[in-house]
């Protein structure tokens, strides 16, 4: 039972974040497509613009290992 | 590095001002900005005639341009006139123009021909079909219907048999014959009574009548013998208009290359003296140079005018390093990485070049994440054919160089991590780890990644202190706290999970509490908000570590579902497959995780966009538009 909560833990830790990941860049790559086509100098702005969300699932990630590893230690 | 700038004034006798402008265009070293206000000097206003003139070369610019590139010359090179005179300017003019008109007429005419010749390429198994199945007689007040029916039509033709039968009875006839292209060309003979209702059936049935192209004749019966005639004719049409055009070219390509030079110098200098400012007997030229490049144009004005113009260098204070243009210059070991920084805007004069740092971090990055021997040779190697195939100093060349010092520490990394293709290394050659084993030491890759993340934002806050030191104390000052905020972050933290020993937490503890209302102090209330932030940014490092134990879980997957099949073809098909899928996503993550790393987090520590970009008065070419 423990184990099945501390997996059911890990996988909504991280898969909750990489649901907002993806709605965020879902509404963020239709535009930064958008202004490419307009400016292709803007390359590299877009590149950031759509790399930040993942910094959610990236530490989704990490709380998900963490609750594994933990979980497995105790 | 950003190339030191020095602020320079040149002034001379207004009668001199053209001759100036023109020395300062052959040294090709002066970016000129407007000069600053004075009292007594006033902005440089042409005459009505030098307006007028300025006009006139325009316009001669845009003839021989033109002209240029209706003969197919627009990247042709060539030198400019030392000494051109108006009779120069009017005859390039001249010349352009009839050059012009004639290769606009050769260039339209063979337009002309190559369309007619595709068209009747496009249709020429049609109407040689048609061309057959005219032959045959036919009563002489019949209605003549040519068809065309797509591979997909081939029910159309007994429908519209039918149709016919229906329509007109026994009293029609119809022939056809099948194309190479699969389509079927029909002739369909009717009485002409019935032509309309035959139209109408076809259109019903949505068979597509043959369009007999237009200039040929009145039906195709007519056309088509002057279609085989023009088939025959039009090569050598043709190839007699191409050789009209290069006959036209070849005497006149290099006068005119000559001539857009001199034009465009032209029209450099009139710009530049715009920008000049003068008083009734004097003038006034103001620009930046790299400062290595002072005592070539020194010496270039001194030789041209012997001390009748003079070049002063402007106090440091007497002008804002905002307003200096950049020129980006890096050893030879990082330039490559420059194209990193350049997809930025601009770094600010008297800021910080990032660039070494790139070029030290952005591939320790990739190799990390990548960490993978097998991978990385590949990578090698796709980077060596690259580098290849490239030309110096083009943009390809130096992603070549980029991928070559990624693919290094990728090995590098993947003889620490032991890895090669995954745990195939392992599994085959024996390789073990010498450092970390991504597989299972996932606490410690992270703490590694963290550790490594906080190096790279502690450098950067130092950078943005330093850059800061000249025009704002205050601020630098202010950074600087931050940077030893941060280490006490990382002592306390450490500290407190005892990697450190404990009895360093409470003085970690009790030097931030006494930083922190210094901090407010300096940088304000958003201080603490921007220090929380920069911890945050530590924190996405451990992206490196998420996305390199993804990239070795994927490799190993790919080794154990391989060796789950049966079969050992399959197998090792499969696993060439996984690997190849995997390698791509290799290539592709941490390039854009990198990236990411010194655009959000290490840039936004220190980096101040928004530099100008250096353009020197210079010598037009075509590769380089107006440059020295």
């Amino acid at each position: 039972m423990t184990f099945a909560l501390l997996a059911l833990s890990a996988a909504l830790a991280i898969g909750i974040p990489a649901l907002a990941t993806a709605w965020a860049q879902s509404r963020i790559g239709p535009a930064a497509a958008a202004s490419l086509a307009e400016r292709p100098e803007l390359s590299a702005t877009v590149i950031i613009l759509v790399a930040i969300p993942e910094t959610m699932v990236i530490l989704g990630f990490v709380v998900a290992v963490l609750i594994v590893l933990r979980g497995g230690a105790a | 590095m950003i190339v030191p700038m020095a602020r320079v004034r040149i002034l001379g006798p207004r009668t001199e001002l053209a001759a100036a402008v023109r020395a300062v265009q052959d040294v090709g070293l002066l970016h000129l900005v407007p000069p600053a206000s004075q009292p007594l000097l006033e902005e440089f206003l042409p005459t009505s005639e030098e307006r007028r003139r300025a006009r006139a070369l325009e316009r001669a610019l845009a003839e021989v341009e033109g002209a240029l590139a209706a003969l197919g010359l627009a990247d042709a090179a060539g030198a400019a006139v030392a000494a051109p005179t108006a009779a120069d300017f009017a005859r390039w003019t001249r010349l352009a123009h009839r050059v012009r008109r004639e290769a606009v007429s050769l260039g339209e005419q063979i337009a002309r021909a190559e369309e007619e010749q595709a068209l009747l390429a496009k249709y020429h198994d049609t109407f040689a079909a048609f061309e057959r199945l005219l032959r045959r007689d036919g009563p002489a007040d019949a209605a003549v219907f040519h068809l065309v029916l797509r591979a997909d039509q081939a029910e159309a033709k007994a429908a519209l048999e039918a149709g016919l039968r229906q329509l007109v009875g026994p009293a029609f006839e119809s022939f056809s014959q099948r194309l190479p292209s699969g389509e079927t060309a029909m002739l369909i003979l009717v009485p002409r009574t019935t032509g309309e209702r035959v139209e109408r059936l076809l259109a019903e049935t949505r068979v597509q009548e043959a369009p007999v192209p237009t200039g040929y004749g009145p039906t195709l019966a007519a056309a088509l013998p002057r279609m085989r005639e023009r088939e025959g004719t039009l090569p050598r049409e043709l190839a007699a208009l191409r050789r009209r055009r290069d006959g036209l070219a070849r005497p006149h390509a290099a006068e005119l290359s000559r001539a857009r030079a001199t034009l465009r110098d032209r029209l450099a200098q009139v710009e530049a003296i715009a920008q000049s400012a003068v008083t009734p007997r004097a003038f006034v030229l103001e620009g930046w140079v790299p400062a290595a490049g002072l005592p070539t144009l020194g010496d270039a004005l001194e030789r041209g005018f012997g001390g009748a113009v003079v070049m002063e260098i402007l106090r440091r204070e007497a002008w804002r390093a905002e307003d200096a243009p950049v020129v980006l210059r890096n050893p030879r070991l990082f330039r490559p990485f420059e194209i990193i920084t350049r997809a930025l805007p601009l770094p600010r004069y008297g800021t910080i070049d990032p660039t070494p740092y790139v070029a030290t971090f952005f591939p320790m990055f990739f190799g990390l994440i990548l960490g993978d021997v097998g991978y990385g040779a590949v990578l090698g190697l796709a980077a060596l054919v690259l580098h290849r195939r490239t030309a110096p100093g083009s943009t390809l060349r130096s992603v070549a160089e980029v991928g070559g010092a990624c693919a290094l520490f990728a090995i590098i990394f993947g003889f620490l991590f032991g890895e090669a293709f995954g745990d195939l290394g392992r599994r085959w050659l024996g390789l073990r780890p010498l450092w970390l084993d991504r597989e299972s030491a996932i606490v410690p890759f992270l703490a590694l990644t963290l550790s490594l993340g906080l190096v790279h934002i502690l450098l950067g806050v130092v950078l943005g202190a330093l850059s800061r030191i000249r025009s704002d104390p205050r601020q630098a000052a202010g950074r600087g706290l931050s940077a030893v905020m941060l280490a006490l972050i990382a002592v306390a933290i450490l500290a407190a999970l005892e990697v450190l020993p404990k009895a360093l937490l409470s003085p970690a503890v009790i030097a931030l509490l006494v930083a922190f209302p210094v901090l407010v102090v300096l940088e304000g209330l958003v201080a603490p908000i921007e220090l929380l932030s920069t911890v945050g940014h530590v924190l996405s490092y451990a992206r490196i570590m998420a996305l390199g134990t993804a990239s070795v879980m994927l490799a190993v997957v790919a080794n154990r579902l391989a060796g789950a099949f049966g079969s050992v073809v399959i197998g090792v098909l499969f696993a060439l497959l996984f690997h190849t899928v995997n390698f791509a996503l290799a290539l592709f993550t941490p390039t854009i995780h990198a990236l990411r790393l010194h655009y959000v987090e290490f840039f936004g520590t220190f980096y101040s966009a928004g530099g100008v970009r250096y353009r020197p008065l210079g010598h037009w070419t075509p590769q380089a538009g107006q440059t020295a």
